[in-house]
Parts: C-alpha cells; sequence; structure tokens
C-alpha cells in the first residue's frame, strides 16, 4: 500500500471545501470566550453575529466568507511514508477539480501580479509549503486559503542584534497599521529570526497553531500572553467596534539566525480558516480539523 | 446609546442626517454593489466622459460587496455576498459620492477623511457590514433586479439588488463628519505609550 495521486487529489479538494463552510472549534471556543467577556456592547453584537453566521455556514453546508481565498496548503510527508504517483500534482488537480465542480462556484481570487486579471489556476498555485516528518509513515496536510482581507496586512522587517523590546514594538507597529480592516478578533503569527523566507514561514505557520495551546519556550509563552493583552488594549475590537476583543491569540515561534534578525507579522481574520488531516499509507483519512 | 433604525431604501437626505456613529441600521430596498477596482475605473471614465452608468447611482446605497451572479434561466441569479475593504476605493470615492448623491456607501474597513468629508457635505454614510458573514447578508436578497458589465469577473459586475432586512450594519462614518474608524486609530495611538510601558514592564518583571 502506498499514498497514492488519486488519494491526495481527492483530499486537497475536500480540505477547501471544509475549511470555507467551517470554522475550526478551538476559534468557535474563543469567540464564544471573547463574547462573554466583551465589555462593548456594540463589540458583543458583532461577536454574537459571528458566531451566528459561522453556524449558519455550518449547519447549511455554505461559505462563512465569499472571499474564498487562493489556495494555500502545508503538506508534511512522513520520511517512511510510501508514494504512489505525482503527489505535487495531485493537488494542483485537486484544486482543479474543486473549482469545476463545487457548488455554488467560487469567486476567480487567483491574480495575476502582472497584469491583475484573475481567474482560478496561475503560476506556483496552489501554494504549498512543503516539510518533512521525520519516521512519521503518513502525509500530514493542512488548507489554509488566504484572501486579501487579513493576507494584506502582513509585514516582515530585518533587524540588526534587536533586544525583545524592539520586537513587541514592530509588532504593535502591524496591528497599528492593520487597525481594523483584517476582520478582526485575528490571530496573530509572529516569526523571529532565521532568514527572511524562513521567518516569514514561521509567523505562517504559527498562526495555523490551535489557540489555546502556547509556545513550549517560556520566554516565547510570556511574550505571546503580553502581546495579546497589548493587542487587546489597542481598543479596535471587532470588525472597529472598539471594545476589548482585537485579538483571539499571538502565536510567536523563532529560530536560531545571523545577527541580522528578520521580524515577520502576519494576521488570520476571525473564521481563522484551516483544516487539516493525515493520509495513511493504507488509504485511511484521519481528519485532525 | 446606540438606535437600531429599520430604513427603506432610497434613503432620503434627512434619513441619513439623523444617523449617528454606532447606530444600527437594516434596510429594505435597493442596493448597488460591486467589489471591483476595474469597476471603480468603469465608473469614473464613464463620469469623465459623460456617459450614462447601466445602473444608474443617483442617490443610491453603493456597497463594496463580493457577490457570485451567473447567467440562469430568466436571468442572473446572486448566489452569495459578502463585504471587502472598502480603504482600497478611497481614491475614487469623494467623486462618486458628490457626483452621485449617493445616500450610504459601505463593505468593511471603512474609508478616509476624504471620503467622510464628501459625506457630510452630501449627506451620506458609511455602513459597516459584517465580514464572514456570507449567509447572514446572502438571506437578505429578495430579487436580482439588474446585473451590469458581466464582462468582468463575478464580484467585479456591477449589481442591482432588492433586499429585505439587510443588516444590522452600523453607522461607522455619519454625515456629520464623525469617522469610527479614525477615531478607534486616535485612540489607540494615544494608548499605546502606555501599552509599551506596560509591555517593558511586563517583560522586566518576566
Amino acid at each position: 500500500m502506498a499514498i497514492t495521486y488519486e488519494a491526495v487529489k481527492a483530499l486537497s479538494a475536500d480540505l477547501y471545501v471544509w475549511s470555507l463552510k467551517k470554522i475550526p472549534e478551538d476559534t468557535k471556543a474563543a469567540l464564544a470566550e471573547a463574547e462573554a467577556a466583551e465589555s462593548n456592547p456594540s463589540a458583543r453584537e458583532t461577536l454574537t453575529m459571528m458566531r451566528r453566521s459561522a453556524e449558519l455556514a455550518e449547519t447549511t453546508d455554505s461559505y462563512v466568507c465569499s472571499d474564498s481565498g487562493v489556495p494555500v496548503y502545508v503538506v508534511k510527508l512522513g520520511t517512511a511514508a510510501r508514494l504512489d504517483g505525482d503527489i505535487k500534482q495531485a493537488i494542483v488537480d485537486g484544486f482543479e477539480h474543486l473549482v469545476a465542480t463545487i457548488e455554488p462556484p467560487i469567486l476567480a481570487h487567483v491574480t495575476n501580479p502582472l497584469t491583475l486579471e484573475r481567474g482560478h489556476a496561475g503560476k506556483d498555485m496552489p501554494l504549498i509549503t512543503w516539510d518533512l516528518i521525520g519516521g512519521a509513515d503518513y502525509l500530514d496536510m493542512t488548507c489554509a486559503p488566504k484572501a486579501l482581507g487579513s493576507g494584506r496586512w502582513a509585514a516582515l522587517e530585518i533587524f540588526s542584534f534587536p533586544g525583545l523590546d524592539v520586537i513587541e514594538r514592530y509588532v504593535m507597529d502591524c496591528v497599528m497599521k492593520a487597525g481594523s480592516q483584517h476582520c478582526p478578533p485575528v490571530v496573530i503569527g509572529v516569526g523571529i529570526g532565521g532568514s527572511f523566507d524562513h521567518c516569514a514561514k514561521l509567523a505562517k505557520l504559527a498562526t495555523l497553531r490551535p489557540i489555546g495551546e502556547p509556545n513550549p519556550e517560556p520566554v516565547l509563552a510570556d511574550m505571546e500572553a503580553r502581546l495579546r493583552k497589548a493587542v487587546n488594549a489597542t481598543g479596535f475590537g471587532p470588525m472597529g467596534t472598539g471594545g476589548d476583543t482585537t485579538a483571539l491569540a499571538v502565536h510567536v515561534d523563532y529560530a536560531a539566525g545571523h545577527g541580522f534578525t528578520p521580524v515577520a507579522v502576519c494576521f488570520n481574520c476571525w473564521i481563522n480558516r484551516r483544516t487539516r488531516a493525515r493520509l495513511y499509507d493504507d488509504g485511511r483519512v484521519e481528519r485532525i480539523e | 446609546m446606540s438606535a437600531h433604525h429599520r430604513l427603506e431604501l432610497p434613503l432620503s437626505e434627512a434619513d441619513v442626517r439623523g444617523l449617528a456613529v454606532g447606530d444600527l441600521v437594516t434596510l429594505d430596498g435597493e442596493i448597488v454593489l460591486t467589489a471591483g477596482l476595474p469597476t471603480h475605473e468603469r465608473i469614473r471614465e464613464h463620469m469623465e466622459q459623460g456617459r450614462a452608468l447601466p445602473i444608474d447611482l443617483k442617490g443610491a446605497a453603493f456597497f463594496h460587496l463580493g457577490s457570485m451572479s451567473r447567467d440562469a434561466a430568466g436571468g442572473f441569479e446572486v448566489l452569495y455576498m459578502n463585504p471587502t475593504t472598502s480603504t482600497r476605493f478611497n481614491p475614487f470615492m469623494p467623486d462618486f459620492i458628490r457626483r452621485f448623491g449617493l445616500r450610504a456607501v459601505g463593505g468593511k474597513g471603512g474609508l478616509d477623511d476624504a471620503c467622510a468629508k464628501a459625506m457630510a457635505e452630501m449627506g451620506c454614510v458609511y455602513l459597516s457590514f459584517l465580514g464572514g458573514g456570507a449567509q447572514l447578508h446572502t438571506g437578505a436578497i429578495r430579487e436580482v433586479v439588474e446585473v451590469a458589465w458581466n464582462d468582468l469577473v463575478a464580484h467585479y459586475r456591477l449589481v442591482k439588488l432588492r433586499v429585505e432586512g439587510l443588516g444590522p450594519l452600523t453607522v461607522a462614518i455619519d454625515a456629520h463628519g464623525n469617522n469610527a474608524y479614525e477615531q478607534l486609530k486616535q485612540t489607540a495611538a494615544e494608548r499605546m505609550p502606555g501599552i509599551l510601558a506596560e509591555l517593558d514592564r511586563e517583560r522586566g518583571g518576566a
């Protein structure tokens, strides 16, 4: 038995569909918690509407948001997994199949940045981050479609031997720039260190970490708690209604690097689109979220 | 205390002047929507050349909403709609608001102070829609009145719908020059020195 082209193709499409119709369980819980704690009536009303919107989409099998984003996948391949077929092409074909068959159709968001023409396909689409998991006999795939609303506000800057104070100030600068345009309450991902590209990847992956799981490194767990409080003290609030809830979570990760230290910051909007499953050698699919 | 208004479209200047930032609004009647930058460019071209638009915007409620429309038996159908970020249309909106006498604009993310100035002059409000509220908003559609410029991708088309009970929407910029988005930014900027001091204090104590 092996992980086949067909299985990867089918899973790529399924993960995308699920992500459009259902928000993750941890996000539902975080929104409910925020609603209960929110002191501003307009903000609370907005959180109530968000929860109702998510529930309505899930129970009527329809989309939470009209912006289905561009297809973004994170694929981690177990080094002990056996493959049968071109799994890279399978993801391209899976998305193409989805576009052709999904009902109602998804809007054409894939944009050629040179001509601004829009369609459902384009160079390097879907955007895939590849990684390996030592010893595992499965393929772990996350789908997190990215749309303009929150995608627009990600930023990266490179510092030279910055202190934690400099890093945290930069995060707050990015938070100020985004204001309430990224459909808050958001999940904020912060990457520190590595190289330019690695740092951006750390931030991106940090947004995909389940809410309520702090970084295991105490220094970063403290930073996450501190920054979340700081972001929520800005008072932008859900959809810019003011109030206490601008971030559901701040997730920070780091990598060793040189003395030049990139800091990357990115955002997931309140629907926090993310689905994940594992595909095993025997064709079994284990849906994780 | 904010009020909740149920308003019939088209809105009168008195309707609009009676709204304040933070009020909630639920709408009945006809709205026009698009999510397209090329659409805004086309509208501007028509204005400059003195040509009529395929859907008249005079006194309209004109919203930055993306919608999925497709040709079906008996005309276009609109399958779902949801707001998009308005700020990228900032450069177009003051002229549109003045030229067409728009009574309501909206979407999500707000507009800048140049737009707010035009809105105060003319009597127009910005209504904030819940992002990620596709099912809530789509449920208010009663009729697809017209779909124009269908050479464009679906969400760029100019679409006129009849809605019933669209909302609640939040008045985020009123017709008296109050802009909730600018106020929030200002509040956050004023709080920032204290926020940074608290970060430093907590880090030092850790």
